[in-house]
């Protein structure tokens, strides 16, 4: 079936548009630029836990740090049993 | 100038558009609000082998005409349902059609506790474990294995250390053996811009959604294009449903293990190691030359996530004599799924393995 007149402009489009888009999106410029976004929401967020944390430990809540805490040493518990498993086999 | 219909076509193509109207609002609204998801992986199978948050699954069949079994090693970084997408479009539902004993490993989802799973987690104690199951479970004394993506990393690494294994045929299917070849993401670690612990979270492991967005960079306009698609298609119902599964997948990620993740990058992404024939594990170096039985290298000519030229170098690393190349004119997961592979690449699979295996 043919496609629809919209759907012809939208591919002529795309065609001209995607190329270059792509093209941007591998250059050393836009690298650079997800690999500092990817930097900074890491200090972000590294920022934003440790201040609330004081706030939340002032009110004696547990805060994001000490769950992650509580479920690694879940993991590692986890771990040392598959090690067990392991040795038995 | 258009040619004039006749008053009784007329009516037929209004009456046509009208009801295609009436399912575009209707799917549309379902879409919207997410009432229709589809129902994925719904072969029936039973669980033969389990070892942690790994199985391994042998569908259910009436028709099983050859031997060995096929084993299917799945990526470690997407849901194996892709394998198993709904009735009437699953490459597994196609190769029980055509005579095959199915077996899937898929490697689970991990967590915290899998962080520290290592490369030789999988290729020296899961696949090794995975293939013996299976031989067991079918009662035969050899598999044959096929490897999808990353799962065709692990399974060529596996059969290079393990020459051993009872495995006849080795097929590898979108499988990155080439790292310089690789875009976005992969680029950016590869020149040393990212570190893994830039995007290993504080689970131990590559979270899911960065290895979402490093596939979405690779084509930036693709999700435009495809919502294009979809309104072209919301009154196709059949197609709705090949959308949303393909959909669900496509953002269906899971996290990738950080160990795993450090070895890939150290020694696959940034030494090429697989190609420099430099890559180690267990303190041994690979030698993918050890692999001496049939490779079948099944590549997509449209695959932006593992692009022709970082797959096509497989057969001159493997030291097989009989080795081949099937090349399609399809995307990553057009391999494996949609009306393509049912017509092209799934039947190319099921004809290479069925000539190496025997009636039963």
């Amino acid at each position: 079936m043919a496609k629809p007149l919209w759907r012809k402009a939208f591919d002529e489009v795309d065609k001209r548009v995607s190329r270059p888009v792509e093209a941007g999106a591998h250059s050393d410029l836009f690298g650079d630029l997800v690999t500092l976004q990817i930097k900074l929401a890491r200090r972000a967020q590294r920022e934003v836990e440790r201040r609330t944390r004081r706030v939340l430990h002032a009110v004696n809540l547990p805060t994001a740090t000490d769950v992650r805490r509580l479920s690694e040493q879940v993991a590692s518990l986890q771990r040392q049993l598959r090690e067990l498993e392991n040795r038995q086999r | 100038m258009s040619p004039s219909l006749a008053p009784a076509d007329l009516l037929n193509r209004v009456e046509r558009d009208v009801q295609r109207a009436l399912r575009r609002s209707r799917n549309g609204l379902r879409y919207a609000a997410g009432t229709t998801r589809p129902k994925v992986g719904q072969t029936p199978k039973d669980v033969v082998w389990r070892r942690h948050k790994a199985e391994l699954w042998r569908y259910r069949s009436d028709e099983r005409r050859y031997r060995p079994p096929l084993v299917i090693v799945h990526s470690l970084v997407s849901r194996s349902y892709v394998l198993d997408l709904y009735p009437g479009n699953s490459a597994v539902e196609f190769f029980l059609r055509e005579g095959l004993d199915v077996f899937l490993l898929d490697w689970g989802v991990p967590d915290e506790a899998d962080a520290g799973n290592t490369l030789e987690s999988y290729v020296d104690d899961g696949i090794p474990e995975a293939v013996a199951a299976a031989c067991e479970t079918a009662g035969t004394d050899d598999v044959n294995l096929l490897g999808y993506c990353f799962g065709g990393v692990l399974s060529l690494l596996s059969a290079a250390r393990h020459p051993e294994l009872p495995i006849r045929n080795l097929a590898l299917m979108a499988t990155p053996v080439d790292y310089t070849q690789m875009e976005t993401i992969t680029a950016l670690i590869r020149d040393g811009r990212l570190d893994p612990e830039d995007v290993v979270e504080p689970t131990g492991n590559v979270p899911p959604d960065v290895i979402e967005n490093g596939f979405k960079l690779l084509k930036p306009t693709a999700e435009v294009t495809q919502y294009a698609t979809l309104w072209e298609n919301l009154w196709n119902d059949e197609f709705m449903e090949g959308y949303q599964a393909m959909g669900q997948w496509a953002r269906d990620h899971i996290p990738f293990p950080g160990a795993a993740f450090a070895q890939t990058v150290e020694g696959l992404v940034r030494a090429n190691g697989l190609v420099e024939g430099t890559f180690e594990l267990g303190g041994e170096r690979v030698d993918l030359k050890a692999i001496t039985r049939p490779v079948l290298n099944i590549m997509a000519e449209r695959d932006h996530i593992v692009p022709l030229a970082a797959a096509e170098p497989v057969l001159d690393l493997v030291g097989s004599k009989e080795k081949e190349e099937l090349r399609l004119a399809a995307g990553h997961a057009g391999l494996v799924a949609g009306r393509k592979a049912a017509k092209v690449t799934l039947p190319g699979i099921a004809g290479w393995f069925k000539e190496q295996s025997e009636e039963i």
